[in-house]
C-alpha cells in the first residue's frame, strides 16, 4: 500500500508533447483509472510511473520517496501488460516464480507464495501448464499473479483486458477490483473503455491530447463533466452546436433555457430526454428504434436533420417516420473559456452549485 | 456436399505438388544426381567391382586428416565468432531505434554487397605484410605485428566479416519473436541485462541460433575463395584441397572422394538445420 505523487510530469518525444505538466496524487489503496482515447498519453503516463519512460520534466514520488530517476527494477511497482507478456518457454509456475527467484527466496517460500497467488487468481493446479495451454483470460490471470506475487506497493495495469471478449472482460475486471480491494493495494489502471473505468475506479483521470481534462469519482465525472470533451467521451451524449441569446440556447431547432450569449455546445444525455406531446421546437422524427431489452433507444432527427438519441422505457414502441415530442430533463451548456452551466427540466432550475453524491 | 470439399482438397494438393515440382526436379537433377554419381563413382569401378580404397586412403593419410581437422575447427570457430559478433549488434538493432541504429544496421549489412575477392584484397592491404597496420606501426616507431595473412587466422577473420550480415539477419528474425513487453516484464520484476538475455531472450531464439550456426557451417565447410587467398598452403581447408587435388594433381577420384566426405559433413549439419526449423515451427504453434 502506498501513495503516488506526480508533480509537473511532462513528456516530449522530439517535437511532440505526449504529456503536459500533470499533477496528480493517488492515495493509498485507491484504484485510479487513466481514461482517454488513443494518443491521449495514458499509457505514457503509466509507463512513466513504472519507470519504463523517463519524464522530460517533473517528479514522481512513491510514499514520499523520489523515484523519478529509478529504473523499473528498482521501483516498488509491478506492471500487467496488455499483451500478457508471459514467457512462453516457462510454465505458469516458472512465470510467477521468476520475480521471487531473482530475490533469492528459499524454494519452499517460493512454492508457497506461488500457490497462494494462484489460488488468489483462481488458477489452483495450473502451475505445470505452459502459457500456450491456457485461454486468453487465464493467461491474463497468470500475468496478474506474476505481478502480485512480488507484493508491489503499486500495481500498474496497461489495458490488461483489451484483447479479451466483452463477457470475459467484465468478469475479469470485477475479479481484479475484488483482488485489489482484498489486498488493499494501490492500483493504476489504463483503459480506453469508459464502461471499464466507470465500473471499477475509485477515481477516473480523463486524458486528451496529453492533458488532464478532469479528475473525479465515476458518478461525478458522468454527471458533471467539466469540458465538452469529457461530456462527449464518458457515456452516451447528444452534443449539439448552438447559440446562446435572450436567455435560451438554440441548437438544431431545439430551444432550451440557458444564460449567456454567443456560440455554445448543448450536451444532453439520452436518458435525460423524456417522450411528450409534439410541440414547437420539441419535435423529433424517428429514424429507427433500437431495442436493448432493458431499455429502448430511439435514434431521431431534429428539424435540421441532426441526430438525437433518446433512451426510454422498454415498453415504448415507435416506428420510422413517427413524429414524437420530447421533454429535456437536464442539460449542460459549454461555452469557450467558461465553466459549464447545468440546468434541470424546462423550468430552468439551475443546479450549478449541486454536487453529485 | 461432402465430395465437394474433398475434391477441393485434392485439387489443392495437386496444385501444391505442381508448385514444388520444378524446384524438386532441379534439386534431383543438379544436386542429388551428381552426389549419387560421385558416391557411386568413388565406390564402384566398372570391370573391377566395388572398392573403398579412396576413402581408406583419405582417412589414413595424415595430410588429408590435417586438412579435414583444419576445416572443422576453422568452420566451428568462425561460426561461433560470427554468432558472437552478430548477437550484440542484433540485440542493439532489435531494441533501439533512431538514426544511430539505422547507421549501425547499414554498416553491419555492408559486407553482404562486397565480393569475396575484394574482401581478400582489402584484408591483404590492411592486415597483410607491409599493409596499412604495419605502415602505421612503423610510422610511430613500433614493431610490426605478426600478420594473420596465410595463417589459419587469415581466412577466419575474412570469413567472419563476410558472413556477419547473414548471421545478423537470421538472429534479427529470431529476436523479432521476442516482444518488447516480455523483456519489460522481466525488467519490472527486477531482472538485469544478463538475466534477461540468458533467461528470457536466449531460450526464445534458440532455434534461430541453431539455424544461423547450421547455415554458417554449410557455407564455411566448403568455402573456397577466402581460404584459398588468405589461408595457409599447408594444411589447407577442404575447398582449396579439393581444387588442388582435381586440377594440380589431376586426381579426380580422390577429389571426388573429398567432395563426398565434405558433402556428408554438410548433410549432417543440414539435418540439424531441418530439425531446428521443425522444432521452431512446433514452438510457434
Amino acid at each position: 500500500m502506498a501513495q503516488v505523487q506526480l508533480s509537473g510530469i511532462a513528456k516530449t518525444f522530439g517535437k511532440v508533447t505526449a504529456l503536459d505538466a500533470m499533477d496528480l496524487t493517488i492515495d493509498d489503496g485507491e484504484l485510479v483509472c487513466l481514461l482517454g482515447p488513443s494518443g491521449s498519453g495514458k499509457s505514457t503516463l503509466l509507463r512513466i510511473i513504472g519507470g519504463f519512460e523517463m519524464p522530460s520534466e517533473g517528479t514522481i514520488a512513491i510514499d514520499g520517496v523520489d523515484v523519478t530517476d529509478l529504473p523499473p527494477e528498482r521501483r516498488p511497482t509491478a506492471m500487467v501488460f496488455q499483451s500478457h507478456a508471459l514467457w512462453s518457454h516457462m510454465t505458469v509456475f516458472g512465470n510467477i516464480a521468476f520475480g521471487l527467484k531473482l530475490r533469492h527466496l528459499p524454494k519452499a517460500e517460493i512454492r508457497e507464495r506461488v500457490e497462494k497467488v494462484l489460488d488468489l487468481v483462481g488458477l489452483t493446479g495450473y502451475g505445470a501448464r505452459l502459457p500456450s495451454q491456457l485461454s486468453g483470460g487465464q493467461q491474463q490471470r497468470v500475468a496478474l499473479a506474476r505481478s502480485l506475487v512480488v507484493e508491489p506497493k503499486i500495481l500498474l495495469l496497461d489495458e490488461p483486458f483489451a484483447s479479451l471478449d466483452q463477457h470475459l472482460r467484465e468478469r475479469l475486471r470485477e475479479e481484479v477490483r475484488d483482488i485489489q480491494q482484498r489486498l488493499g493495494i494501490t492500483a493504476v489502471f489504463v483503459t480506453h473503455g469508459q464502461d471499464e473505468a466507470l465500473a471499477i475506479s475509485d477515481r477516473i483521470v480523463v486524458l486528451a491530447d496529453g492533458r488532464m481534462q478532469q479528475v473525479g469519482r465515476p458518478g461525478e465525472i458522468y454527471a458533471e463533466p467539466k469540458t465538452a470533451f469529457v461530456a462527449g467521451f464518458i457515456g452516451a451524449m447528444n452534443m449539439l452546436e448552438g447559440t446562446l441569446a435572450d436567455g435560451e440556447i438554440t441548437a438544431s431547432g431545439l430551444k432550451l433555457p440557458a444564460e449567456g450569449s454567443g456560440p455554445a455546445k448543448l450536451a444532453i444525455r439520452p436518458e435525460d430526454i423524456e417522450l411528450a406531446e409534439p410541440a414547437e421546437g420539441r419535435t423529433v422524427t424517428v429514424r429507427r428504434m433500437i431495442d436493448f431489452g432493458a431499455h429502448v433507444v430511439i435514434d431521431g432527427k431534429l428539424a435540421d436533420g441532426t441526430h438525437l438519441r433518446i433512451q426510454t422505457d422498454k415498453a415504448i414502441r415507435v416506428s420510422q417516420g413517427d413524429q414524437i415530442g420530447i421533454r429535456v430533463e437536464s442539460w449542460t451548456v459549454f461555452t469557450e473559456g467558461d465553466e459549464p452551466r447545468r440546468y434541470r427540466s424546462d423550468t430552468v432550475r439551475s443546479f450549478r452549485g449541486a454536487r453529485y453524491a | 456436399m461432402i465430395s465437394a470439399p474433398r475434391s477441393r482438397v485434392g485439387g489443392g494438393g495437386l496444385s501444391g505438388l505442381l508448385l514444388v515440382a520444378l524446384p524438386v526436379l532441379l534439386l534431383l537433377w543438379l544436386v542429388l544426381w551428381p552426389v549419387l554419381q560421385a558416391f557411386v563413382g568413388t565406390l564402384y569401378f566398372p570391370g573391377k567391382g566395388f572398392s573403398a580404397a579412396s576413402y581408406v586412403y583419405f582417412f589414413s593419410d595424415a595430410y588429408s586428416l590435417r586438412n579435414l581437422w583444419l576445416t572443422l575447427w576453422v568452420t566451428a570457430l568462425t561460426s561461433i565468432l560470427r554468432v558472437a559478433a552478430a548477437m550484440p549488434i542484433a540485440l542493439y538493432l532489435r531494441f533501439r531505434t533512431g538514426s544511430i541504429a539505422a547507421l549501425v544496421q547499414s554498416l553491419a549489412l555492408f559486407p553482404l554487397f562486397v565480393p569475396s575477392v575484394l574482401v581478400a584484397y582489402a584484408f591483404i592491404r590492411v592486415l597483410g605484410p607491409n599493409g596499412i597496420v604495419d605502415t602505421l606501426l612503423v610510422a610511430v616507431h613500433l614493431p610490426k605485428l605478426p600478420s594473420p595473412y596465410l595463417q589459419p587466422a587469415g581466412p577466419i577473420i575474412g570469413l567472419v566479416w563476410e558472413g556477419l550480415p547473414l548471421t545478423l539477419l537470421l538472429l534479427l528474425s529470431g529476436l523479432g519473436r521476442v516482444s518488447t513487453a516480455s523483456v519489460e516484464a522481466a525488467r519490472d520484476l527486477g531482472a538485469g541485462g544478463v538475466t534477461i538475455f540468458t533467461r528470457i531472450i536466449l531460450p526464445r531464439i534458440q532455434s534461430s541460433i541453431i539455424v544461423a550456426l547450421a547455415f554458417n557451417v554449410l557455407g564455411l565447410f566448403s568455402a573456397f575463395t577466402l581460404p584459398y587467398l588468405l589461408g595457409p598452403a599447408s594444411p589447407e581447408m577442404m575447398g582449396p584441397y579439393m581444387q588442388r587435388t582435381f586440377s594440380d594433381n589431376a586426381d579426380p577420384l580422390n577429389a571426388t572422394t573429398q567432395a563426398v566426405i565434405t558433402f556428408a559433413f554438410c548433410a549432417a549439419f543440414g539435418l540439424i538445420y531441418v530439425r531446428a526449423i521443425a522444432k521452431g515451427r512446433k514452438g510457434l504453434r
